[in-house]
């Protein structure tokens, strides 16, 4: 009797230690993040991305503002207002849904198989479970910062829009974390499940192939399903309407269902943020099974492999001092599947950005005056948009593509002007055909030639010059020599401030060249007065061009002989 | 060859160096030991051009590293003692690639790199993404990699690192002979006999400043060798 009393004495002692054991087993994992985060954050890094921290919450203000008045425009609509604001709503997160997925996806590829801490926790007394919940951790956040951080505009939009309580602000902002835990539970399985099927190096390349295909195919789908007329109310109206994006099976709904009625101060119906909280628990757990059952095997798998590379077309090719870099950037693009990757992307949204100018019927609209060239100069800003992302991508993450080995370059003859010329041209050059091709069709789609023509590709290539230019030099003033993926890269502080400053540049220019415009057609060049404004506009375009060229350049250069904390 | 001038460093108010004066020969093996956290890696990188020293000059033959870095670099190779590579190249087109860097002709550069990767033992592999490199393969691809230019001095900062046996031995080779043909070496390490074998000379560091500087037979006379010496000088 006092034996069996001391059997489960001992057994609830287990389980308790085990519950302990589990608990701070986590946190002890996830201690050097925090630890990490802490240690990186001084005054004198806080004061140094003051700038960047500013242009973040302008940015945010702007969002916050447009949001706003998109939300007053649709709610204005007699009767089909509020319907409108709701569908806006629901699919805000219809396709959120879907894009954090494939984030996660993404995210926790690097997180789970290509992390350099992988081996070292391996190697250590832990658990498998606890390494996966640290990795989901990890994936989680990593895939949902971003979005986390640009979505409370529109959440503070809304309440304000429906001057909503503190009971709506703790309900979306409760709803949108579950709802980011279900897709990164939903990723994260996907991901164990795909990198059994395939090696993790080449399931990004799987995978971000499958997204863009299906992304492409989702956008024809519903491209064709609309109404193609929204010049009018009612064409807006049975556009917006005909997304079918409220299936209850969905969470986008659940959220929508579960953050209304409180939004509008109706009724507060418990049963949609059960069912997200329930459906997070049971996507993370999924998760977690997915991970228990693959993972160790799946890891055993992706070690390299001395693997033989052919020499190929250029095994003759011999690169001069002026060459070699640029040669050495352009074949690590191509078998770096983290680099070369991006390009699918890009070009999905190129494509998509190209067929909508396609669809615009600009000849239906020829009775406007100078309509065309409003859309010549919708385009040149969307494709100044188009420019400062890709220009992220490609041109201002070029120095950090460097990495650790940046010591070969510090330690070499190379003068460091060169070798940010070189980065410099790596960028340029296909930027520069990507865009000058990109105007051209869209141009052509309108039926835009003649003077419109030159005037906008030589505004193109002005642009690019410039925008290569601030994006190479603040790469070189920003670098970031230890990343996980080169993706992070431009989506850093530095990155988005890069892209921000990038499309200020082209909105300035295109504003001045617009302004000239209006002086040369709309007022009558008589006086001296309209000729001294054509020829300021003209000076201050150059200036804003050849000085977002030239300071980040210098400096960058400077920078970059300067010590820096990877050596 | 190699001139520190009252050379200093300081990082965030700590001094890392401290007014280390220095002269190595033509063709010397000039070895500096000392414990982890003396300055041996600042004053290597100070003399690469990787740090600038806050005080003193350093001359790498007649150019000084920082009013001429450039024709002192294309003096100098450099074996560091983490092996960050370029991991989507291959053997031979990184060699190809440090090749260009340096001006080499074509016709030279091919030949020394088949000379290299012979001579390190990496010929078989030189199809081979360095991604898949074990510790020893990098390391031995760095020393290919650094004499590819034939340097006038070598500055090696833990120069056995990962290297298996016949590795080391290949490399002690090398260094030997790269020193009778007039190279200079300067080289960091923790490994005392490795230094008292190869060294002419060991200079031995502690919180950043040079203790003292022993020859070969200085240290021979000491019983207990180099680590005998190391222990009493650290105590």
């Amino acid at each position: 009797m006092q034996d069996a009393g001391y059997k489960i004495k001992s057994r609830i002692v287990h389980h308790v230690s085990c519950i302990v054991y589990l608990e701070t087993m986590i946190l002890i994992l996830i201690k050097p993040k925090i630890l990490s985060v802490k240690n990186s954050i001084s005054t004198k890094v806080v004061l140094r991305r003051l700038p960047f921290i500013a242009i973040g919450l302008g940015f945010w203000f702007l969002f916050y503002i447009g949001t706003l008045k998109v939300l007053s425009y649709v709610r204005e609509i007699i009767f089909f207002g509020e319907i409108l604001s709701r569908k806006l709503f629901s699919m805000t997160f219809f396709s959120l849904f879907g894009f954090l997925i494939l984030s996660s996806i993404i995210t926790a590829i690097s997180s789970f198989y290509l992390s350099k801490d992988t081996q070292l926790l391996l190697s250590k007394p832990v658990k498998i479970r606890d390494i996966l919940r640290l990795k989901a951790f990890d994936a989680f956040t990593n895939s949902s910062w971003m979005v986390l951080s640009f979505m409370p505009p529109v959440f503070i939009a809304y309440g304000v829009s429906y001057g909503a309580g503190a009971g709506y602000y703790l309900m979306i902002f409760g709803c949108f974390f579950l709802f980011s835990l279900i897709t990164a539970g939903i990723g994260i399985a996907i991901t164990h499940i795909l990198t059994r099927l395939f090696p993790a190096k080449r399931t990004r390349n799987v995978f971000l192939g499958i997204g863009v295909v299906l992304f492409l195919l989702l956008y024809f789908l519903i491209k064709g399903l609309i109404p193609q007329d929204i010049s009018t109310p009612e064409g807006l109206i049975n556009s917006i309407m005909s997304f079918k994006t409220e299936s209850p099976i969905l969470p986008s709904y659940w959220i929508t269902e579960a953050v209304f009625p409180i939004l509008k101060e109706s009724s507060f119906n418990i049963f949609y943020p059960i069912i997200l909280l329930g459906s997070a628990l049971f996507f993370i757990f999924l998760s977690e099974i997915a991970g228990l059952w693959f993972y160790r095997k799946n890891i055993e798998r992706i070690q390299p492999s001395g693997e033989r590379v052919e020499r190929g077309f250029f095994r003759r090719y011999y690169p001069e001092i002026n060459t070699a870099l640029f040669y050495k950037d352009i074949k690590t693009f191509f078998r770096d599947a983290g680099q070369w990757s991006q390009v699918i992307i890009i070009g999905a949204l190129i494509m998509i950005y190209v067929y909508n100018f396609k669809s615009i019927p600009v000849n239906a609209l020829s009775g406007f005056s100078f309509i065309r060239e409003i859309m010549v100069l919708v385009n040149l800003v969307l494709s100044g948009l188009v420019l400062s992302a890709v220009s992220a991508r490609f041109i201002y993450a070029s120095v950090s593509l460097e990495g650790q080995a940046f010591w070969i370059i510090r330690t070499s003859p190379i003068v460091i002007r060169k070798f940010l010329w070189s980065k410099f041209l790596y960028g340029f050059i296909p930027v520069t055909t990507l865009m000058l091709v990109l105007v051209f069709l869209t141009n052509l789609a309108m039926n835009a030639g003649g003077i419109l023509m030159y005037i906008s590709l030589g505004t193109v290539l002005m642009l690019c010059v410039s925008v290569s230019g601030l994006g190479t030099g603040f790469g070189a003033i920003y670098p970031k020599f230890k990343y996980e993926n080169i993706a992070s890269v431009s989506m850093s502080l530095g990155g988005m401030a890069f892209m921000l400053i990038a499309f200020s540049v082209v909105i300035a220019t295109l504003s001045l060249e617009t302004w000239i415009f209006y002086v040369y057609f709309l007022k009558e060049v008589t006086g001296t007065s309209e000729k001294l404004q054509i020829a300021t506009s003209i000076i201050g375009i150059v200036l804003i061009n050849a000085g977002a060229f030239y300071f980040p350049m210098r400096i960058g250069e400077k920078k970059l002989r300067e010590e820096t904390g990877i050596i | 060859m190699i001139i520190l001038d009252n050379i200093s460093k300081s990082f965030n108010n700590t001094q890392a160096v401290k007014d280390i004066s220095l002269t190595v020969n033509t063709g010397e093996i000039f070895g500096i030991v000392g414990p982890n956290g003396a300055g041996k890696t600042t004053t290597i990188k100070m003399m690469t051009g990787l740090l600038t020293p806050d005080e003193g000059n350093i001359l790498l033959g007649k150019y000084d590293i920082v009013k001429e870095p450039i024709k002192a670099k294309s003096i100098l190779g450099y074996v560091p003692d983490k092996a960050f590579l370029y991991e989507k190249l291959t053997a031979r087109e990184f060699l190809i690639f440090i090749s260009s860097i340096y001006g080499i002709p074509k016709s030279e550069a091919l030949s020394r790199i088949d000379e290299m990767l012979e001579l390190f033992g990496i010929k078989d592999v030189e199809d081979e993404l360095i991604e898949s490199f074990s510790q020893g393969m990098r390391q031995r691809l760095l020393f290919a990699s650094a004499l590819i230019h034939r340097p006038e001095a070598l500055l090696i900062d833990e120069p056995f690192m990962g290297l298996d046996p016949f590795g080391v031995k290949m490399l002690k080779g090398v260094i030997k002979d790269l020193s009778s043909k007039g190279v200079t070496i300067f080289l960091a390490t923790h490994s005392l006999h490795i230094a008292e074998e190869l060294c002419n000379r060991v200079g031995f560091i502690n919180k950043g400043s040079i203790i003292s500087i022993k020859t070969r037979d200085e240290i021979s006379e000491v019983k207990g060798g180099l680590e005998g010496l190391f222990m009493e000088i650290g105590n």
